[in-house]
């Protein structure tokens, strides 16, 4: 009798088990995702329509929309936005534009020198604290190399990243040597990818290389270009690390970017609410960047 | 399979208490040579009374986030934090520190002994030098003014007193540089930097960002327009790019020899005596903060000791600190390259005697004639506020006379005074 119940408990289980196999295998990875994502994002939402005092003995209060009407009127956020979409439009701009013509030209003409797409993609193995105090170092104005070939060279002396002409460049050009290498890579797949009886057709044709490039290789890529500039684009848009060491915002507040400020509100002036405020600005207008951007190049499709 | 369980738990739970995971007193101390000296008291405090002490260091900017995140949180992370001066008023108005009055009775005194400099003592209390202790001073640092002598004398300056001194030799000397050499370097970089290297100029002209009571604020005034006149001179013989200059920039340009001056913190001085690092062994001056209109006063950067008021073992954490501040330790702290904050150890011959402790008379000096950075809860983004427009006149993207409006603007906006 114990065994027949055993046996009929078993194979209930076991047809448990089968039905609901599906959502036990899920279950980690949603579990996961719960305390990884989905709290921090309910918490991030519930603290910027709080005001968190520092005092843990004080108690939270209710503070609507405020934290989102300060955006409005907060000098440093709108100096840190504007900063930022300067950042992410030149230095995306370039990467891309070095990135495809660097792909272009290794596929076509240096197809055979493998080592130098080796040593094109290092400075994007470093991290990227690595890359910003080797910049440092390269841009300090009384003992850097860049200054010191500029003196060799009878050039005047720059201050680079402490020159308010010259931050943001300085910012910009550390960023596209470290992430250019991304942009090719990713352009030399596409290339790679491409078929070649229409660039055959189009050569009978009598098509110029700069026609092909135009008509074939560009709308060919279109896709590659999309992701590739998406991924970068969302990525621009949080810089820290590079401006934090390289010039911490400044001079004059010309390289502070609204990952710094967050950072500065949420730690260094102890303001959890407003930063998670800012913090929800920039993942909303990075979605629905994102999502008009899928659209307009029609990735969905 | 559960045997193997088992085995993998006790492996486990030994190793963290090898890895001193279960210490009785947990102290957060920031990287560089306060944290290091700390982190040696505490293994020397480990061998003599079994306490096991376990010393979590962080950089400098990172000690105050995590401190805040556990006073915040009431997490008992940290029994004791190492704290720069400036941070007691949040931390102490924020209910972050224990009220040491107690600690003090219980172990029958009234509170830190009379050996301990005054103005070291008053930036632990809260209210500034009126309140109960929240803290014990631990490293005396004050700031200080470098220079090179021999340069000076050159340029016709025997031994500057006043920032009119400084500025007449450090004009000469980076006329006669060509550029590759420069009278005077300081750290103009945004936020904490220009902020720290502009407050000694803006006190020795009698300015202050707060009148006496704190009910106004007073950058934008006769007296912080001097200031910041003569801190636009200094700008204009200092190197390009110390727009973007901290401490160290400032360190090693005198330590290269490419600089004749600056303002900088005293565990400088062992840098500028290290053949290792230094061109400029046994060159580099030492002297009280110049005067301008008033006497001149250095900015008073103590680290200092506090008690977490969710520290998990409060009476451990004060037994410690009252043995690292006795005058025994103090003295070992000095050896091991932190300056004392006791009169005795200042005045110690055994120590005094000695070159690489040569700058301690003028040390004990300017602590005594220092001044604490304004006493406010809300001083990191006063700092962040006045160190941005500070940054702009430096770059020369506003004019001084706007800097300073822009800065009254700001401290009244954010401290609600007006």
């Amino acid at each position: 009798m114990t065994v027949s119940i055993g046996a009929k408990f078993g194979n209930s289980f076991e047809r448990w088990f089968e039905r609901h196999l599906r959502v036990l295998m899920l279950a980690p990875a949603m579990l996961v995702l719960l305390t990884l994502t989905i709290f921090p994002s309910i918490y991030m939402i519930v603290a910027a329509a709080t005001r968190i005092s520092p005092n843990p003995d004080l108690p939270w209060q209710f503070a609507g929309a405020d934290n989102f009407l300060r955006l409005l009127t907060d000098e440093q956020f709108h100096v840190g936005l504007w900063n930022t979409l300067l950042f992410t439009v030149f230095a995306v701009g370039a990467e891309f534009l070095l990135g495809l013509g660097l792909a272009l030209l290794l596929d076509r003409y240096i197809r055979r020198l493998n080592f130098l797409k080796t040593i094109l993609m290092l400075p994007m193995m470093l991290p990227p604290v690595a890359v910003a105090i080797t910049w440092k170092l390269i841009y300090e104005p009384q003992f850097g190399v860049l200054n010191e070939i500029m003196f060799r060279l009878g050039l005047p002396l720059q201050a680079w990243a402490g020159d308010v002409r010259l931050a943001m460049f300085s910012v910009i050009v550390a960023d596209v040597w470290q992430w250019t290498p991304f942009m090719f890579l990713l352009m030399l797949a596409g290339l790679a990818s491409l078929p070649d009886e229409p660039y055959e057709a189009a050569a009978i044709d009598g098509a110029s290389a700069w026609r092909q490039f135009w008509d074939l290789t560009l709308p060919f890529l279109k896709p590659v270009i999309a992701i590739a500039l998406l991924l970068r684009i969302m990525d621009a848009l949080r810089l820290f690390d590079l401006v934090f060491i390289l010039t911490g915002g400044g001079p004059a507040d010309r390289t502070k970017t609204l990952s710094l400020y967050i950072y500065q509100v949420a730690y260094r002036f102890a303001d959890p609410s407003y930063a998670a405020a800012i913090s929800l600005f920039v993942l909303f207008t990075t979605v629905a960047f994102s999502t008009w951007f899928i659209k307009r190049m029609r990735l969905a499709d | 399979m559960v045997r193997k369980f088992l085995f993998s738990v006790v492996f486990a739970l030994s190793s963290l208490m090898a890895t001193n995971a279960w210490a009785d007193i947990t102290v957060l101390v920031p990287s560089g040579s306060e944290g290091d000296g700390l982190r040696a008291a505490a293994a020397d405090y480990a061998k003599l009374k079994g306490t096991k002490v376990e010393i979590v260091q962080a950089p400098y900017s990172n000690v105050f986030e995590q401190a805040a995140n556990a006073g915040q949180t009431k997490s008992g992370t940290f029994d004791i934090v190492l704290m720069d001066d400036p941070w007691i008023p949040f931390f102490a108005e924020n209910a972050h520190l224990e009220d040491l009055t107690p600690y003090f009775k219980k172990a029958g005194l009234e509170g830190p002994d009379s050996d301990f400099l005054s103005k070291s003592l008053a930036v632990c209390r809260n209210p500034y030098n009126k309140g109960p202790y929240v803290c014990l001073p631990y490293v005396g640092n004050a700031q200080m003014f470098f220079y090179d002598a021999a340069k000076f004398k050159e340029a016709g300056v025997e031994a500057p007193k006043t920032w009119d001194d400084v500025l007449k030799a450090a004009k000469a000397l980076s006329e006669k540089g060509g550029g590759r050499y420069f009278g005077y370097v300081f750290r103009g970089g945004q936020g904490n930097p220009v902020v720290a290297d502009f407050m000694p100029i803006f006190w020795s002209y009698g300015a202050d960002m707060f009148n006496g009571d704190r009910t106004k604020v007073t950058i934008d005034t006769p007296a912080g327009a001097a200031a910041m006149k003569t801190f636009m001179a200094l700008r204009d013989v200092s190197p390009k790019g110390v727009e973007s200059y901290n401490a160290n920039e400032v360190g090693q340009a005198l330590a290269a020899g490419t600089a004749a001056s600056s303002i900088n913190w005293p565990n400088w001085v062992a840098t500028f005596e290290d053949p290792s690092q230094s061109k400029m062994v046994g060159k580099i001056s030492y002297s009280p903060i110049p005067a301008g209109t008033k006497p001149g006063s250095s900015e008073i950067g103590h680290w200092t000791m506090g008690i977490m008021a969710a520290a998990k073992n409060k009476q451990e954490a004060f037994d410690f600190m009252l043995w690292a501040t006795s005058p025994e330790q103090m003295k070992i702290s000095a050896q091991r390259g932190n300056p004392p904050v006791r009169k005795s150890i200042f005045t110690d011959p055994s120590l005094t005697s000695q070159e690489k402790f040569r700058h301690y008379p003028v040390l004990m000096q300017a602590i005594e004639a220092s001044t604490p950075r304004p006493r406010h809860p809300k001083w990191p983004e006063i700092e962040n506020a006045f160190g941005i427009e500070l940054s702009k006149a430096v770059a020369g993207t506003e004019t001084p006379e706007e800097a300073l409006k822009r800065s009254q603007a700001a401290v009244e906006e954010i401290t609600g005074i007006k």
